[in-house]
Parts: C-alpha cells; sequence; structure tokens
C-alpha cells in the first residue's frame, strides 16, 4: 500500500518586504523596497502511512504550519514533490479535498451568529454528504466530543475550548481519511486539552485516519504520536519514534535512590551532580555516558532501598534540539 | 461551464444560512436600506426643481420622480457589495477555510450578496410602495417592458457582482482595493444613470456612457422598463450589456487565477 502522505524535498521560499521602524524609513521604502528571502521550508522528505498519527516539533517559525498548508492544498510548494493520497494537494481537485481536512487552531470556519448547526448544514451540502451518513457522523461525534447542546448555541456564545470541539466537529463531517491539525488545542485548558486529546485518539482508532499535527504543547504530541518529525528553520531535524528522539538527544539521565537509613554520599568526580536531598531521598543528575558507571557506585556505595534511572522531561529534551545541542 | 451538483446546493445552503445571519443585524440594514431611499431622492429634488412645471430633455418632474423610484430598487438590486464582504476575508486570511472546501469561495460571495439584497428588499419595499402616494411618479411600462427590464436588471446584477468581486480581488495584492473602487463608484455616478439619466448627458460624454459598463450596471434597466428606449437603442444596450458581461466574466476568471496564485505563493 502507496503511503498516505509522501513529501520529497519540500522547499517553501517566502518574499517578505522589510524595513526598519520609524517614519524615514518608511519614506525611504517607499522609493525602495527591500525584500528579505525567508526559507519557511527548506528541503523536507518524510512519508506518512495509514492510520499514523505523526506531530511535528518545531519551535515558532519553523516551517511546521507551511508544511501543513502545503500538504492540504493552501499553499504552492517553491519546489519539491507532494503526494496525498494519490493527488497533488494544490491541485485543490473536489475529490481531493472531500477527503482531507484542515483544522487551525486559530481559524474559524463557523457563522459566528448562527448555531453551529447551520453551518454543519451547509458543509453537508457542500461536501455532498448523504442525510444518513450525516446523521450517523453527528451523533458520534457528539459522543465523542459531548457536543449536547452546544451545536444548537449561537457560536459566539460558546467557550473558545466549546467552540474548538465544535470547530473540529465541522471539519470531520465530511469523513476526511487524511486530518491535517494545526494547533489543534492552542489557548485551551488543561481538561479540554485532555478532553481534545481522547478524542483525536479515539477517532484515529476508530476510522483509521490518518492524522498529522503540529503542536506546541508536548502533552499532545505525547499523548497522540507515536513518531515524531522535528523541523526547526525549515529544515528536518529527527523524524523517527518519540522514544527515539529522547535517547538520541536526552544529554543526561535523572538517577533517583531511596536510602534504607543516612549515608555519607561517595565522591561522583564531577560525573554527576546532586540535584536535591530529602531526607532519604536522593537525585542525581549524570551525563548520559556516564549513568551506568554513577549508578554502579551508588549501588555499590550506598545502603539503597530503592534506586530509579528516568530520561528528562521531553520538555527538555526538545528544547536541547532546538538550541543546536549534540548530545 | 460544468457546477457540480454538490456546488448549487452547496451556494443554495450558504445562502440560507447567510440570510439567516443576516436577520441578525436588521438595524443596520435597515439603515443601509434607508440611504439607498435617500439619495435618489436628493437627485430628483435636484431635477425637480430645475424642471419646475415644465421639462428638461422631455422629462417632466413625474417622469423623473419615475426614474429615481425604480432607481432605488434597481440600485439596491445590482448593488456590488463584494468590496466590503469579500475583499476583507481575502486581507484577513479568512479565505483559507473556504479554499478546503470543494466549491469556488466566490460562491460565498455570491451568496452574502443574494442574502442581503433579499433580506434587505422586505425592509425597502413598503418605503418604496410609500414613496408611490407621495411622489406621484408616471410610469409608462408595458408587460414587454417589464419583462425585458427584468432581463436588464439579472444581467445588471450579474455584470456588477463581477466587477465588485473582481475589484474585491485586488486585496490579494494591495491592502487599498477601496482606491481603485472609489474610480469605478465615480464612473458610476457621472455615467451610469446615477446623477443624471443617460439621455440627459450631453452628446459626446452620452456617447461614451452608452459604450462604457457602468450604465449597463444601474441605468439600462431602468430605461427599458420605463419605454425610454427605441427598438435599435434596445438591441444596441443588450448587446453591449452581454459583450460586457462575457468580459467581466473572463476579467474576473483571469484576476482569481492569478491572486490565487499569489495567495498561494505568499502565505495564506
Amino acid at each position: 500500500m502507496p503511503p498516505d502522505v509522501s513529501v520529497r524535498n519540500l522547499v517553501k521560499h517566502y518574499v517578505v518586504p522589510e524595513r526598519a521602524g520609524g517614519l524615514r524609513a518608511s519614506f525611504r521604502s517607499v522609493l525602495r523596497r527591500k525584500h528579505r528571502l525567508v526559507r519557511a521550508v527548506d528541503g523536507i522528505s518524510f512519508e506518512v502511512d495509514r492510520g499514523e498519527v505523526v506531530g511535528f516539533l518545531g519551535p515558532n517559525g519553523a516551517g511546521k504550519t507551511t508544511a501543513l498548508k502545503v500538504m492540504s492544498g493552501l499553499l504552492h510548494p517553491t519546489d519539491g514533490q507532494v503526494d496525498v493520497l494519490g493527488f497533488t494537494p494544490w491541485d485543490r481537485r473536489a475529490e481531493y479535498l472531500t477527503r482531507i481536512t484542515l483544522i487551525m487552531g486559530q481559524r474559524q470556519q463557523l457563522f459566528w451568529d448562527l448555531p453551529a448547526v447551520d453551518s454543519f448544514l451547509v458543509n453537508k451540502a457542500v461536501f455532498g454528504i448523504d442525510d444518513a451518513v450525516y446523521k450517523r457522523t453527528v451523533d458520534l461525534l457528539t459522543s465523542l466530543l459531548d457536543l449536547g447542546e452546544l451545536l444548537t448555541k449561537p457560536v459566539r456564545q460558546l467557550s473558545l475550548g466549546e467552540r474548538m470541539k465544535v470547530e473540529l466537529a465541522a471539519g470531520l463531517l465530511h469523513g476526511p481519511r487524511v486530518l491535517f491539525l494545526d494547533e489543534p488545542t492552542i489557548g485551551l485548558d488543561v481538561t479540554m486539552q485532555q478532553r481534545i486529546r481522547e478524542f483525536l485518539t479515539t477517532y484515529n482508532a476508530e476510522t483509521g485516519a490518518t492524522v498529522l499535527l503540529t503542536s506546541h504543547y508536548m502533552a499532545d504530541v505525547k499523548a497522540l504520536a507515536r513518531r515524531v518529525i522535528v523541523i526547526d528553520k525549515g529544515k528536518l531535524l529527527y523524524d523517527g519514534a518519540l522514544d527515539g528522539l529522547v535517547q538520541r538527544y536526552a544529554p543526561h539521565k535523572t538517577i533517583t535512590v531511596h536510602l534504607e537509613r543516612p549515608a555519607d554520599l561517595p565522591n561522583l568526580d564531577g560525573q554527576a551532580e546532586v540535584l536535591s536531598i530529602d531526607g532519604l531521598r536522593v537525585t542525581v543528575r549524570a551525563g548520559k555516558d556516564d549513568a551506568p558507571e554513577v549508578t554502579g557506585r551508588l549501588l555499590a556505595q550506598l545502603p539503597i532501598a530503592d534506586l530509579s534511572v528516568e530520561d528528562p522531561p521531553l520538555e527538555e529534551v526538545i528544547d536541547q534540539v532546538f538550541r543546536g545541542e549534540q548530545p | 461551464m460544468i457546477v457540480r451538483r454538490a456546488t448549487l446546493a452547496g451556494a443554495l445552503a450558504l445562502t440560507r444560512a447567510e440570510m439567516a445571519d443576516m436577520l441578525q443585524y436588521r438595524v443596520v440594514l435597515f439603515l443601509y436600506s434607508l440611504w439607498e431611499v435617500v439619495h435618489p431622492i436628493v437627485y430628483l429634488a435636484v431635477w425637480g426643481a430645475i424642471a419646475g412645471e415644465g421639462a428638461v430633455g422631455g422629462l417632466r418632474l413625474s417622469d423623473f420622480a419615475a426614474y429615481y423610484l425604480t432607481f432605488m430598487l434597481v440600485s439596491h438590486l445590482t448593488a456590488a457589495i463584494e468590496i466590503y464582504t469579500f475583499g476583507p476575508m481575502i486581507q484577513q486570511g479568512e479565505l483559507s477555510p473556504h479554499l478546503l472546501r470543494p466549491m469556488n469561495p466566490v460562491w460565498v460571495a455570491a451568496a452574502r450578496n443574494i442574502s442581503y439584497k433579499s433580506v434587505s428588499l422586505l425592509l425597502l419595499i413598503p418605503i418604496w410602495i410609500g414613496l408611490i402616494f407621495i411622489l406621484r411618479p408616471s410610469f409608462s411600462i408595458s408587460a414587454g417592458s417589464v419583462a425585458l427590464f427584468l432581463a436588464a436588471l439579472v444581467l445588471a446584477a450579474l455584470l456588477s457582482f463581477l466587477v465588485g468581486t473582481t475589484f474585491a480581488l485586488l486585496a490579494f495584492w494591495t491592502t487599498r482595493s477601496f482606491s481603485f473602487w472609489e474610480i469605478w463608484i465615480g464612473l458610476t455616478f457621472l455615467l451610469g444613470g446615477q446623477v443624471a439619466p443617460v439621455e440627459l448627458l450631453p452628446g459626446f460624454v452620452q456617447n461614451l456612457a452608452t459604450a462604457l459598463p457602468m450604465r449597463y450596471t444601474l441605468g439600462f434597466p431602468i430605461e427599458v422598463l420605463l419605454n425610454r428606449l427605441d427598438a435599435g437603442e434596445l438591441a444596441l444596450g443588450f448587446a453591449l450589456q452581454f459583450v460586457w458581461l462575457i468580459a467581466a466574466a473572463l476579467i474576473a476568471r483571469q484576476v482569481w487565477r492569478a491572486g490565487i496564485r499569489q495567495y498561494s505563493a505568499v502565505g495564506a
């Protein structure tokens, strides 16, 4: 089976006008405009198989959203090939658009003053969804997202989180096979983020849809994607399992020991740094390569009741990746 | 041009939703509609003062009343509002969700146009009927002129929509598409049968008005209804209206294609 999404050497450059602040610069820019080339996406390649959930990670301006927009068909690339479900996205053929969806956390396609169900009916007609399928889908989405009365209230009266749920539902009415989600949980509280994540997991499991999402929230990625693609400054830094990312980039491990009785810590020769001592609980941080040796020495020289070795939090790892620090 | 069935159904559903949306803004609509009533009355007052008890170029006060009363309806039904509805959508990036639907976003502009006009017409009609009793126009109309009028009106509305959409599409390149639109508004004011019926314009200007498209978005249907044109003028008028309509459609399509390429090049 060919992959659902195939991206080869994707390049997207923008030319943006640029000028310094101030009136003088304004006048000067009337006569001579300066332009700057922004390499939003600079030669990335990857494939995504049917049913996979892939998280795009990267700092602001890394090119995640641009890549998503090219894949969904909003943008023409500067160079490279993209194939999604056998279509060239930016041709935006009706057969293609009925099979995908792009949901952007901050954009809204719903009629502001009308109940969401009115916008749903518009989508039903535009996408040519037949009555039975429409009813089944709305019922499913209503129960998964707990939409209840939200559909009959004017959209402007919904909270941000409620609106996002309705927006998601609107984008899924036509049963897309590939979902492009740009920051689907942005600005939502923790409970609502959790709901959306659970929903996406269930949706993916039940429909087998392919999901590509970007998010600032590591928790989104951790909960949803087993595979991540890390982009920075338009380049692909990492593509693989989430665990592998930690393996490769985590600079150190955190070793926590519980002592049976108070004891003096052995000299760790600068191989490890003591983070905290809390009664009988001691936490030290050791470089990844030193961790086995440090652990051995702790085990040998201390009366240990319990010991655990952990990877640092994912946030820290990602931060490490973006700062370009090598492991 | 082949239009998908889902597109038509979609446009219909969109129009229905736009209408429901529009009804939320009854007061604003009423104020807009009031303006549609007031400004023709200003022209009428001026021409009425000039004509006095007599006539100007064969038009008496009651003829001017008929002209500008018809003008009220025609200018309302053919108004191009795309610069206010579609242009801002492009500028503010609201076009993106619509581009990912299997339907050209121009249908969104069309749905908004139709729903605005039909909803506000409901507010306009009672005022209009009231004005007939006050202004006592002399309508010299016939069944034939009404039929031809309806045809000219539909063509005028289409032409106006395409022109308005094309100007709105300039928002792909500039944040000042309004300034270009002002030029069109100015030309329509002078040559479209607004400040004066085209037949009253001096010779050279009248020829210009006949050749240019503005009259075919506004003045022409009024002249048809009120039987101001002979057979030759009618035929020429319809021919030119049709030619301009085709030209406008082709231009709108090219501008849309170029615009969407631009939009998609710079960042949607």
